[in-house]
C-alpha cells in the first residue's frame, strides 16, 4: 500500500485568460520513507503539483489517496487537520508569521492542535537547538536571517513528526553553502525520521543526490 | 454559478418583498405570501380569512387572481435575471469523463431542512414571544369591559418583565435555530434565510400591524392579544414597537447562523478559541495600555488637550532620545545607527492607527449613548418622582358616579398585598378667584389623616405648616385687609422672613373660612398669601335661575401654600377638606380612592387585584402609567428614538471596524495562507479576525462604558445648571440604569461582532495558493 497516491489528476491554471493544462492524468504513488526530487522547467507546474499532493489547492478532476483514504473527499475541518498532522510544508521563501518569535512559529502547528503550550513550546525549542538555533528562539522573524529562518521553518514543518514532508525549492533563494546546510538538514531527517520527503528543485546536482528522481513536463510526471 | 444566482435570487426576493409590502398598502395585501398560501391552502385558511373578512377586496377573486399573477411575475422576473454561465464553445477538454473532485460533485445549492430550520425558527420565536408574554402576565386583569377574570393561580409578573423575559426567549430560539440551520447546511445559506424570513417571519408584524387598521381583525384578535398590544402601546406607537421587536429577532437568527456557521460551517462544531484569541492578539493589540489611556483620555477630556498633550511628550522624547543619539555617535557612529534603527522600529503601523480610531469610535458612541440616555432617564425619574408625588400609583373608582361606600371599598383594599397606603378624594374642577386674579384649577378633596400615605403632599407644604390646619380653620391667622396693612405690620415684622407665609399680626378677623392649600405658582398669580381669602365658584351649580344652573360659590382662606415642583400642579391644583368638598359638591363620599403601592412598576398588576378583590364591575382601577399614558409613551419613545440616533455612531463606528479588519485581511494575506498551510481550517481563520474585529469592539465599549459613567458620575456631583425659569428644575438630572447602560455596551458589541463578519469571510475565502504564491 502506497502512502499517497494520486490517481488520474487533472489540474490547470489560468495565464491571460488561456487555459494551462499542468497537470493530464496523472498518475503516481509514494511510499513510506522515500526521498524524491521533482525537477521540471519554470511554469511547468511543479508548485501546483506540490500543492495539490499537500491538498492547499483542488484538482479540477481525480482523486489524491493517503493511505487508501481519498483525501479531498474530507470536509474542509478534516482536510485541514489532515494538512496540519501529515503533512509538512517548507517554501522557497521561509513565511514565518512576522508577529511571533522562532519559538512560537516553529510550535504553531502544535497550538493549531490545542496542544498545551507547555510542552509544545519544550518541543520545539529541541527542535531548533537540532537545527542550530537554540540561542535564536526568542527572536522575531525579522531578526533572523535568511538561512536561519530557512532553518526555523523546517523546525516547524517538522514538529508535528509529519508523515510527508513538502519543499518548494527551499534553498532557492539561498546561497549555496547555507543550501547544503539545509539539504543535508532534509536527508537527515528523512533518514532519521523516515518521513517521506518531496524536494522540488532546479539544482540538478541535488536531485541527482536523491534516490527516486521525478520530473515534471507537459502535463506529465515521468521518473528521470 | 449556481451559489452567485442563489445569492442574486435572495437579493431579488428582497424586491419581491417590497413588491408584496407595496402592494399591501394598495390594498392588494397578501400579494406576497398570502396569495400563493390562499390558493394553496385557502381551505386551511379559513380562520385567517373570516378574521380579516372585513377587508372583502382581499378575498375578491379578481384582486386574488391579479395577486397570484403579480407574484408569479416577480418570480419569472426573478429567474429571467439569473445570470447563466457561457456555454463552452471550445471543445472537449482532454479531462472529459474523469471523475470530478468529490466534495464539487457533491455540492448543493439549497436546503429545504435549513429553509425549515431558519423560517420555522423565526416563526416560532414569534409565537414564543406572544404566547410567553401572554401566559407570564395573564391574570392581570386589563380594564376592558367585563367581569375580571381568574387569575387562576398562574404566573403574574409585571408586563414589561414579562415581556423582557418572552424577548429573551424569543431570541434564545432565534438564535438557536439559526446556529442549528447553519450548522446542518454548513453554509450561511443566504437564500433560505431571507426565503425563510419573508414569508414566514413576515406575517406576524404584518398581522399586528394590520390589526391597528382593521377593526374587524382587532374585534377577533385584540383581545387575545391584548397583553401584547399593551406593551407595545406603552411606546405610544405600537407598530413601531412590533418591527422593532421583529427586528430584533431577525438579528438573533442571523447572529445564530453567523455563530453557527463560523463554529460548524468547516465540518464539526468547534467552539474552542484559544488558539485563535492567541494569533488574533498578537495581529491587534487592542489591549496596550498607551492605546486604551489615549482613546479613554480623548473620550474624557476632548481630542485636542490629550492631543496637546501627547505632542508635547513626543517632542520632549524625541529630543532626547536625539540627543543621546548624538552623543553616542561622536564615539562609536556605528552605536548611533544602530539605535536609529531601533528607533525607527517603534514607529507604528498604519494599521494600528486604524485600530486606535476604530476603539474611539465604538467607544464615543457608546459613552454618548450612556450619557444621551441616563440624561433622558433623569428627566424621566424626576417627572415621574413629581408626578407620583402629587398623584397616586393607582385610583380606584366607578366606571360612572361615586363612591359613597368608600369607607367600606377601603376595607376590602386594605387586605390586598402590595398596597402601601390608600385615601379618599374627591377631584373637581373649578373656578378660583382672588382680589386680584381668575384662575381655573382642580379642586380636590382630601383626606389630611390619610393623604400622606399615598402623595408626598404634606411634605410639600411651604413654612413648615401642616394640612391639620384645615380641620381647624379658625386658627388660620387672616391677613390684614389691604388699607389696614400699614399700621399693624409690627407683628408680623418679625418672622416674615417669607413673602408668602407671613403671618399677619392681627388676628380681629371675625369670620371663620374653611381652609384651602393651594400651590405657590397658582399663589403668584392670584397675588395671595396664607391667611387671604379665595372664593371657588363651581359652575355646575345645583339651582336653577332662569338661564340655566347658577355657579355655586364659596369663600376659603388660603391655609398653606404647597410646592411639588412640577409646574402644572403647582399651578393647577388646590386641595380643601374631604367633608367641604362633598358639601361643594353635594357628593356622597368620595370620587374615589388613590392607592400607593410598595413597587410602583407592579402598580398595574396590583390594581388588577384590587379590582379582582373588589368583585369587578361596577369598580375599576387605573394605575399611573395608563393616567399618565401620553407623557410616558412619549418620554419612551422619545428615548427609544434618540437612542436609536445614537446607536447610529456606532454604526459608522461599526464601518470604521470593517475597514480596519479589510486593511488586517489584506496586509495579511500571506500569514492567512500559511496558517491554512499548517493546518488552520476555513472556520479558524474566520474566528481570528471576529476575534479581532471583537477586540476593537469590547476594548471600545468598555472604554465607553467608563467614561460614559464617570460623565454621569460628573454631571451628577458637580451639576450642570439649568434655568429654573425655563425647565422648573435646578441642575441637569441624571439617572444611571444598569440595564440600559449595559445594553448600550452590548449593542456596540454586538454590532462589531456583525460588522467583523464580512471580513473574516473574507478572510477566509483567501485561497492558501494565491497567498504564498504572491512574493
Amino acid at each position: 500500500m502506497a502512502l499517497l497516491s494520486i490517481r488520474n489528476v487533472f489540474k490547470s491554471y489560468f495565464l491571460h485568460g488561456k487555459r494551462i493544462d499542468v497537470l493530464r492524468a496523472v498518475s503516481l504513488d509514494l511510499e513510506k520513507g522515500e526521498l524524491v526530487s521533482l525537477v521540471g522547467a519554470s511554469g511547468a507546474g511543479k508548485s501546483t503539483f506540490l500543492h495539490v499532493l499537500g491538498t492547499l489547492d483542488a484538482p479540477a478532476a481525480g482523486e489524491v489517496f493517503f493511505e487508501d483514504r481519498s483525501v479531498f473527499s474530507m470536509n474542509d475541518a478534516e482536510i485541514a487537520e489532515f494538512r496540519n498532522r501529515t503533512i509538512g510544508f517548507v517554501f522557497q521563501s521561509h513565511y514565518l508569521l512576522p508577529e511571533f518569535t522562532a519559538l512560537e512559529n516553529v510550535a504553531m502547528p502544535a497550538l493549531i492542535q490545542r496542544r498545551e503550550r507547555a510542552g509544545a513550546y519544550a518541543y520545539a525549542r529541541e527542535l531548533l537547538e537540532r537545527v542550530g538555533l537554540g540561542q535564536r528562539v526568542d527572536h522575531r522573524p525579522g531578526e533572523l536571517s535568511g538561512g536561519e529562518a530557512q532553518r526555523v521553518a523546517l523546525a516547524r514543518a517538522l514538529v508535528l513528526k509529519p508523515a510527508i514532508l513538502l519543499a518548494d525549492e527551499p534553498t532557492g533563494n539561498l546561497d549555496p553553502a547555507t543550501g547544503e546546510g539545509i539539504h543535508q538538514l532534509l536527508r537527515d531527517v528523512n533518514r532519521e525520521l523516515g518521513i517521506t520527503a518531496v524536494v522540488v528543485t532546479h539544482n540538478e546536482t541535488l536531485a541527482r543526490s536523491m534516490p527516486r528522481r521525478l520530473r515534471l513536463a507537459g502535463g506529465q510526471v515521468t521518473e528521470a | 454559478m449556481g451559489l452567485l444566482g442563489f445569492i442574486l435570487l435572495g437579493v431579488a426576493i428582497s424586491g419581491a418583498g417590497a413588491w408584496a409590502e407595496v402592494s399591501t398598502a394598495l390594498g392588494l395585501s397578501l400579494v406576497g405570501w398570502g396569495g400563493l398560501l390562499q390558493v394553496i391552502d385557502g381551505a386551511t385558511l379559513l380562520p385567517v380569512q373570516a378574521a380579516a373578512g372585513e377587508a372583502p377586496p382581499v378575498l375578491h377573486l379578481g384582486f386574488l387572481l391579479s395577486g397570484v399573477l403579480v407574484w408569479l411575475g416577480g418570480w419569472a422576473l426573478i429567474a429571467h435575471g439569473i445570470r447563466r454561465a457561457p456555454e463552452s464553445t471550445v471543445g472537449a477538454s482532454p479531462a472529459a469523463g474523469a471523475t470530478l473532485y468529490p466534495r464539487l460533485a457533491r455540492y448543493r445549492d439549497f436546503y429545504w431542512s435549513t429553509l425549515g430550520a431558519y423560517g420555522g425558527g423565526i416563526l416560532l420565536a414569534e409565537l414564543v414571544l406572544v404566547l410567553l408574554q401572554t401566559v407570564l402576565s395573564s391574570g392581570v386583569p386589563s380594564t376592558e369591559l367585563g367581569a375580571a377574570r381568574d387569575a387562576g393561580g398562574g404566573l403574574t409578573l409585571p408586563p414589561t418583565g414579562a415581556f423582557a423575559i418572552s424577548l429573551v426567549a424569543a431570541a434564545m430560539v432565534a438564535f438557536v435555530s439559526g446556529f442549528i440551520g447553519a450548522s446542518r447546511a454548513q453554509r450561511l445559506a443566504l437564500p433560505e434565510a431571507t426565503i425563510g424570513v419573508f414569508y414566514l417571519g413576515l406575517p406576524v408584524p404584518i398581522l399586528l400591524t394590520l390589526m391597528e387598521r382593521i377593526p374587524s381583525l382587532q374585534l377577533q384578535l385584540g383581545y387575545r392579544l391584548r397583553e401584547v398590544t399593551y406593551v407595545a402601546g406603552l411606546l405610544g406607537r405600537p407598530e413601531l414597537a412590533y418591527w422593532l421587536t421583529f427586528t430584533g429577532l431577525v438579528l438573533a437568527l442571523v447572529l445564530g447562523i453567523n455563530t453557527g456557521f463560523i463554529a460548524a460551517g468547516s465540518g464539526r462544531v468547534d467552539l474552542k478559541l484559544g488558539f485563535e484569541l492567541f494569533v488574533a492578539r498578537r495581529h491587534v493589540a487592542v489591549f496596550r495600555p498607551s492605546l486604551l489611556l489615549g482613546t479613554l483620555a480623548v473620550l474624557m477630556f476632548g481630542i485636542i488637550p490629550p492631543l496637546l498633550v501627547y505632542f508635547i511628550i513626543r517632542a520632549a522624547e524625541a529630543a532626547v532620545e536625539r540627543t543621546r543619539i548624538r552623543s553616542l555617535g561622536l564615539s562609536d557612529p556605528l552605536a548611533s545607527s544602530e539605535a536609529l534603527h531601533r528607533l525607527k522600529l517603534r514607529e507604528q503601523s498604519p494599521t494600528m492607527m486604524m485600530t486606535a480610531l476604530s476603539v474611539g469610535g465604538v467607544g464615543v458612541g457608546v459613552m454618548a449613548l450612556i450619557i444621551v440616555l441616563s440624561v433622558m432617564s433623569g428627566f424621566e425619574a424626576d417627572l415621574q418622582k413629581k408626578i407620583l408625588g402629587t398623584n397616586a400609583h393607582a385610583v380606584v373608582s366607578r366606571y360612572a358616579g361615586d363612591l359613597p361606600e368608600y369607607a367600606k371599598v377601603m376595607e376590602t383594599i386594605r387586605k390586598v398585598p402590595g398596597i402601601a397606603g390608600q385615601t379618599p378624594f374627591i377631584i373637581n374642577q373649578v373656578m378660583i378667584a382672588s382680589e386680584g386674579n381668575v384662575d381655573g384649577v382642580i379642586i380636590k378633596g382630601i383626606d389630611p389623616a390619610t393623604v400622606g400615605e399615598v402623595t408626598d403632599l404634606p411634605q410639600n407644604i411651604l413654612g413648615g405648616g401642616s394640612l391639620d390646619i384645615l380641620y381647624t380653620p379658625e386658627k388660620i391667622l387672616s391677613r390684614a385687609m389691604p388699607e389696614e396693612d400699614d399700621a399693624p405690620a409690627k407683628g408680623g415684622a418679625e418672622d416674615s422672613g417669607d413673602d408668602i407665609i407671613r403671618r399677619a399680626g392681627k388676628p380681629t378677623k371675625p369670620a371663620v373660612l374653611p381652609g384651602i392649600v393651594i400651590g405657590r405658582e397658582l399663589a403668584a398669580s392670584l397675588r395671595v398669601v396664607v391667611g387671604d381669602r379665595v372664593n371657588v365658584v363651581s359652575p355646575l351649580g345645583t339651582e336653577l335661575g332662569p338661564t340655566g344652573p347658577i355657579p355655586k360659590s364659596r369663600a376659603f382662606r388660603v391655609a398653606a401654600v404647597f410646592y411639588s415642583g412640577m409646574y402644572e400642579y403647582d399651578s393647577k391644583f388646590v386641595y380643601i377638606l374631604l367633608k367641604e368638598a362633598q358639601d361643594f359638591f353635594n357628593i356622597q363620599g368620595a370620587t374615589g380612592i388613590e392607592l400607593k403601592v410598595f413597587d410602583i412598576d407592579d402598580a398595574r398588576r396590583i390594581a388588577g387585584q384590587v379590582v379582582k378583590a373588589l368583585g369587578g364591575y361596577p369598580y375599576r382601577a387605573r394605575d399611573w402609567g395608563e393616567m399618565n399614558k401620553n407623557l410616558f409613551s412619549a418620554l419612551r419613545l422619545e428615548k427609544l428614538v434618540m437612542g436609536i440616533i445614537l446607536s447610529i455612531i456606532i454604526v459608522v463606528a461599526a464601518g470604521l471596524i470593517v475597514a480596519t479588519v479589510i486593511m488586517l485581511v489584506l496586509e495579511k494575506r500571506k500569514e492567512i495562507s500559511v496558517l491554512k498551510a499548517l493546518g488552520v481550517s476555513d472556520g479558524g481563520i474566520v474566528k481570528i479576525f471576529l476575534a479581532e474585529g471583537l477586540q476593537i469592539g469590547v476594548a471600545g465599549g468598555l472604554l465607553g462604558l467608563f467614561s460614559g459613567l464617570a460623565w454621569c458620575v460628573f454631571i451628577e456631583k458637580v451639576g450642570i445648571k439649568l434655568d429654573p425659569e425655563v425647565y422648573y428644575i435646578p441642575a441637569l438630572p441624571v439617572r444611571i440604569e444598569p440595564l440600559q447602560t449595559v445594553l448600550a455596551v452590548v449593542i456596540a458589541v454586538l454590532v462589531t461582532y456583525l460588522a467583523s463578519i464580512y471580513p473574516a469571510l473574507k478572510a477566509s475565502s483567501v485561497e492558501p495558493v494565491e497567498g504564498l504564491k504572491a512574493e
